[in-house]
């Protein structure tokens, strides 16, 4: 990994400027995006939901980022140059940059960006192995590590919770409460809760000339747009109504069963997102009955993931197996047996073996997703034709994240969904499963070994190829064990007004080098 | 009139006391924390816990209650951990949201409610008042939730006369606040209309029937002049009474309403609030939002008294 | 419509309507008289009667999938189609016409027992008035409907918590009207004289007071039947009631919203049923209130 990283970044840094870059076909316009969740705040060091997301990755930028297809590459920083040893990164910045109250970008700021991040930022285990950072002159930030650590660009570049750079005067803002203020291709003009956010195009932006279009959250981008306007429209059907009607340029979430409708309409375009999340449930394997591995394979065995994933999506799904997707560099396919056995026979084989005896086993899930909830109405009544006697716990999504938090918390089988992880790669995902806190409550608070050892495999083992493989032994492992159930991956349909061009589907909605045609 | 005044707002000081201890007992005791709602879809057990911490909400109940009761002293209600804005802000920033809302579905209430009232004890007994009356039952029996998706499903997706939801505020552009708050404001008002067109078309038919009134007609004076300078003027009165009624109303019917039609006022406010579990906003929006109520109520026995002189003399 | 502030107990606590109760048999043939109370009463046991009558009348068990049979209109197999689980509408809403209605008997049999007590002892007892409207108006000061929220979710979901917060929520307001009329009662010649007679307190409260203080909360009690029902149904609507799969008609719809335009009958038929029932009692109520009560006629 580390050697595929250098390169990648290696070529970025010394290479030409691009020849021609992206200009805008059309400047202008106001464009309205129909968004789905509402959103509390724009603070991205402190907010992992995708509503936040949305709109504050239009706004802010870091030192790295994903391309199109997730690798790691360069936003702000010009170069970037790793020690031999692994124990220094030096960043310099692009030059030109200013912040979008005008002020020019300095390493000052980016010092000052990463000790805000250290204190609140929700992902600062990833500094974990970092000693300190130093702004020796304006353009250049040093980073000091504690001891090297193959991945932690690949953590650094992450977009789920990214060290975004804001001006040094924002160091202290508390959590939830930074400025927007950022140096991307939009400002913000305004935002209500609840209702919408407006973002204009800065003319002061400086894109990156190493790019000749938009990759992933970097890359060259341009604003072509005058506004952006996120608004918040939490009902499917009113999304697909305000699109329709031309009220709403792009929608995300697009309902199922609204799909056939649109697909007649000239003036709408469907833009499919496949492997959206992973459709899961989690085991706890400390409470009785599910302690017992057999109990926990005869779930297994009796699962029709058709029929689960047929009723969670109302049909928009891939089967899928396993904590990657094919498209991904990570994907293995280690565990596959365990998949889709459909075998009643075998389950109730299992259940004699451990000797249930109707003990309840109880499925927690939430209303709120409801792909969680039918997915588990689903797999209550595949788990009750092979004499599990099922109970549902039914309870709002906050409530049923404490509640997997807690091994001794009454549950049995918790159903979840797995967005941003999978697509960041098999390292963030896993870290759902990995101390601390492993969701699948290990027996007595102690990892299964094989687990772990993989784990770690796939933290420090130095080669790329090595640690796909200990991925490969930790997903065996979690699969065969039975302590996670992977259902199938959801797809996830954004669309847009026909005359909306330079739109790519993408999980968070890029307002960059999109455009009006006439 | 003065002492009035004071009287009733001593008598709400101990209301508010208790209101504050119900809001702040109420969300402390709920299961479920803010980190989740934080943390997203996908945040790993180890970012829960850090979440957690930063909050305080591993502190001690007392030392959260104290802490609660110091700021209010101070007038300061708080921050809401969600939107990290001052819970006081964010109220105020929705209030005109609900009042436009409320404001709207009263004047439509009063014109609609009363209007049809006055009519049906014009004609009563004939077919006009039993088709009003028929309407007014319908009004009261309609849940307002329904009502809504109905009115989304007719004018919205079907006839596409409407948006189906969102809000614009009526001092950005006008039209688009009629726009987006009539469907809202109508399915509010219904039941408000129910309410009043009863109450109006009873006052109407005992004051109807006062000796004055039938002193008035005697004398010759014109109808329409009986009708609205006697008769309506002395309804007023218990109408008066209604109004306060519906006020509290459209604010509990908001809560719904705004779900349903994504409007940013203080319904949705407090429910996304609840479900989120931020304790402060909820805690503070609805003490807020209840002392306000309260103060209503107040403004509206006031007016009572006002126009009813032997409320004044019994006060 | 029940007594919802402070507002309507200053419009209907008049003295005359508490002795109106009259001869028993002779309101009962007004009652039967009255056109409008009998359409209510029909049509409100018609709900009890799909209530009472679920187990018999349905043959599908309510949260049964049908992963063949989604989204079919109403027709000859299932009369009230099915929803986006194949489960069958007819059944959903039969069982949750008998939900609606143990929850409304639920809560207006708390609301008539310690409304009862709080607004006799209230109206009774001078030293305890002022403490238990003092706590009575902070309850009532609180929107109704975010109060029921508020504790349902310290609760928990489930149904017999949602028959606790929505008690908690109409008690208050019960208890105003039942101290109303115990207010005038106290003052009555015949109470006074027992008083005199030195009878108890709780003797007087028993014999005298509270049966004379039956008809305006009767009228009270079945219009809070008709809230109970639709709170219950709003609640579960915006996904703060029972907890599904459970079938009431506030869960079929909320799970119905999402298909309001390819389904429309998913959220139609329990909608229609719930406005149904809500007139049938407020149809009740009206007539109950115009023969034992005729002076209420200008509440709300």
């Amino acid at each position: 990994m580390r050697a595929a990283v250098l390169a990648a970044f290696g070529v970025l840094a010394a290479g030409p400027l691009a020849a021609e870059p992206f200009k805008c076909p059309k400047v202008g316009g106001s464009f309205v995006f129909g968004q789905e969740a509402n959103v509390n705040s724009l603070d991205q060091m402190t907010s992992n939901t995708i509503s936040t997301r949305n709109i504050a990755m239009n706004v802010f930028e870091a030192l790295t980022t994903r391309d199109e297809n997730n690798n790691p590459i360069l936003d702000l920083a010009d170069s970037l140059a790793e020690a031999p040893d692994g124990m220094t990164y030096t960043f310099t910045l692009r030059p030109g940059i200013k912040f979008h109250n005008g002020k020019p970008l300095t390493s000052a700021d980016v010092a000052a960006s990463w000790d805000r991040y250290s204190k609140v930022g929700l992902d600062r285990q990833m500094f974990d192995a970092v000693a300190g950072w130093d702004a020796p002159d304006p353009m250049t930030f040093v980073v000091r590590m504690k001891q090297a650590q193959p991945t932690f660009l690949e953590k650094l570049s992450s977009f789920s919770i990214p060290v975004v750079i804001v001006p040094a005067e924002a160091r202290d803002d508390p959590p939830q409460q930074l400025r927007t203020v950022g140096t991307g291709p939009w400002q913000l003009v305004q935002s209500v809760p609840g209702s919408f956010v407006t973002l204009k195009r800065y003319d002061g932006y400086t894109p990156n000339t190493h790019f000749e279009g938009r990759t992933g959250f970097g890359g060259y981008k341009q604003a072509c747009f005058d506004q952006v306007t996120f608004r918040i429209v939490t009902e499917g059907g009113a999304r697909v109504a305000g699109l329709e009607t031309g009220e709403l340029h792009a929608v995300e979430d697009v309902p199922t069963k609204s799909l056939d409708r649109l697909r007649a309409n000239k003036d709408v375009k469907l833009l499919p997102l496949p492997n959206w999340w992973i459709q899961i449930a989690l085991g706890n394997a400390s409470m009785a009955p599910t302690d017992d591995i057999r109990v926990r394979q005869a779930i297994q065995a009796a699962l029709d993931m058709d029929e689960i994933m047929d009723a969670a999506t109302d049909g928009n799904y891939k089967l899928n197996y396993g904590f990657a997707y094919p498209n991904q560099p990570d994907y293995v396919t280690t565990g596959k047996d365990t998949y889709n056995q459909k075998d009643p026979a075998k389950a109730k084989r299992l259940l004699a073996e451990a000797g249930y005896r109707g003990q309840p086993l109880v499925l927690l899930t939430n209303k709120d997703y409801t792909s969680m909830y039918n997915a588990a109405l689903v797999v209550q009544e595949q788990l009750k034709a092979v004499g599990i006697n099922t109970e549902l716990k039914v309870v709002d999504w906050p409530t049923s994240v404490q509640m997997s938090l807690k091994a001794d918390s009454g549950w049995n089988v918790f159903f979840s969904g797995w967005g941003t992880q999978p697509a960041l790669g098999a390292l963030a995902t896993m870290a759902f499963l990995a101390p601390p806190g492993a969701q699948y409550q290990p027996k007595d608070g102690k990892d299964d070994p094989d687990v772990l050892a993989a784990w770690r495999g796939m933290n420090n083992l130095p080669t790329k190829e090595e640690r796909r493989a200990a991925f490969g032994r930790m997903q065996q492992a979690l699969l065969e064990k039975a302590y996670v159930f992977p259902f199938g991956s959801l797809t996830k349909v954004q669309a847009a007004r026909a005359n909306v061009e330079g739109w790519v589907p993408f999980r968070i909605p890029r307002m960059s080098n999109v455009w009006f045609a006439n | 009139m003065i002492r009035l005044l004071l009287l009733r707002l001593a008598g709400a000081a101990p209301v508010l006391l208790l209101v504050s201890m119900v809001s702040f007992g109420l969300m402390r005791l709920i299961p479920g924390d803010p980190s989740a709602a934080i943390a997203g879809l996908s945040a790993t057990p180890a970012m829960v816990a850090q979440i957690r911490a930063q909050l305080g909400l591993d502190q001690p109940l007392l030392q959260q209650a104290l802490h609660w009761y110091g700021g209010l002293l101070h007038g300061d209600l708080g921050r809401s951990i969600l939107l990290g804005q001052s819970v006081f802000w964010a109220t105020m920033e929705r209030l005109p949201v609900t009042a436009a809302l409320s404001l709207y579905a009263l004047v439509v209430t009063l014109v609609v409610g009363i209007g049809t009232g006055v009519l049906a004890a014009l004609r009563q007994n004939t077919w006009v008042d039993q088709a009003a009356m028929m309407v007014a039952m319908l009004g009261i029996s309609v849940p307002n939730f329904f009502l809504g998706l109905l009115f989304i499903i007719w004018f919205a997706v079907g006839l596409g006369w409407l948006p189906t939801g969102g809000y614009i505020a009526f001092t950005d552009d006008p039209w688009g606040w009629f726009r987006t708050s009539t469907m809202p404001a109508v399915s509010l008002a219904l039941l408000n209309i129910g309410l009043l067109a009863r109450v109006t078309r009873s006052t109407m038919l005992e004051v109807l029937r006062q000796d004055y009134v039938r002193t008035a007609r005697a004398k010759g004076l014109p109808r329409h002049l009986v009708i609205g300078k006697h008769a309506l003027a002395n309804a007023m009165i218990p109408i008066t009474t209604v109004v306060g009624i519906i006020v509290s109303l459209l604010v509990s019917g908001s809560v719904v309403t705004e779900t349903l039609f994504s409007i940013p006022g203080i319904g949705q406010l407090l429910t996304s609030a609840v479900l989120g579990r931020d304790y402060p906003m909820v805690q503070g929006g609805l003490l807020l939002v209840t002392a306000l109520l309260v103060l209503i109520n107040l403004g509206v026995d006031m007016l009572y008294a006002v126009l009813d002189p032997r409320v004044r003399l019994g006060g | 419509m029940p007594c919802l502030t402070r507002g309507c107990a200053l419009a209907g606590s008049a003295a005359g309507a508490v002795r109106a109760v009259g001869p028993g048999r002779a309101a009962l043939r007004r009652l039967f008289r009255h056109r409008l109370f009998v359409t209510g009463l029909v049509l409100f046991l018609a709900v009890l009667a799909l209530a009472a009558l679920a187990p018999w009348i349905t043959t599908a068990d309510p949260t049964k999938l049908g992963i063949r049979t989604k989204f079919r209109p109403p027709s000859a197999e299932f009369v009230f189609g099915t929803d986006n689980l194949g489960r069958s509408l007819w059944s959903r809403t039969v069982w949750g016409a008998r939900l609606s209605v143990e929850i409304g008997v639920a809560v207006v049999a708390l609301n008539a027992v310690f409304g009862t007590l709080v607004g006799a002892l209230a109206g009774y007892f001078r030293g305890l008035d002022g403490p238990l409207m003092r706590v009575n108006d902070a309850l009532m000061a609180f929107p109704a409907i975010l109060l029921a929220i508020g504790i349902t979710a310290v609760l928990g979901p489930s149904t017999e918590n949602l028959i606790l917060a929505l008690a908690v929520v109409y008690i208050p307001r019960t208890a105003r009207i039942v101290r109303a009329s115990v207010l005038v009662l106290r003052e009555m010649e015949y109470v006074q004289a027992a008083v005199a007679a030195g009878a108890g307190h709780w003797r007087i409260l028993r014999t005298h007071v509270i049966p004379n203080a039956m008809a305006p909360l009767i009228v009270q009690l079945s219009f809070l039947f008709a809230y109970a029902v639709l709170t219950e149904a709003t609640l579960s609507f915006i996904g703060l009631g029972a907890v599904p799969p459970t079938p009431t008609w506030g869960n079929i719809m909320a799970e119905g919203r999402a298909y309001m335009r390819e389904a429309p009958w998913i959220i139609t038929i329990p909608g229609v049923l719930l406005m149904v029932t809500v007139m049938g009692l407020n149809l009740l109520g009206d007539g109950l209130r115009d023969v034992l009560d005729p002076r209420l006629r200008l509440q709300p």
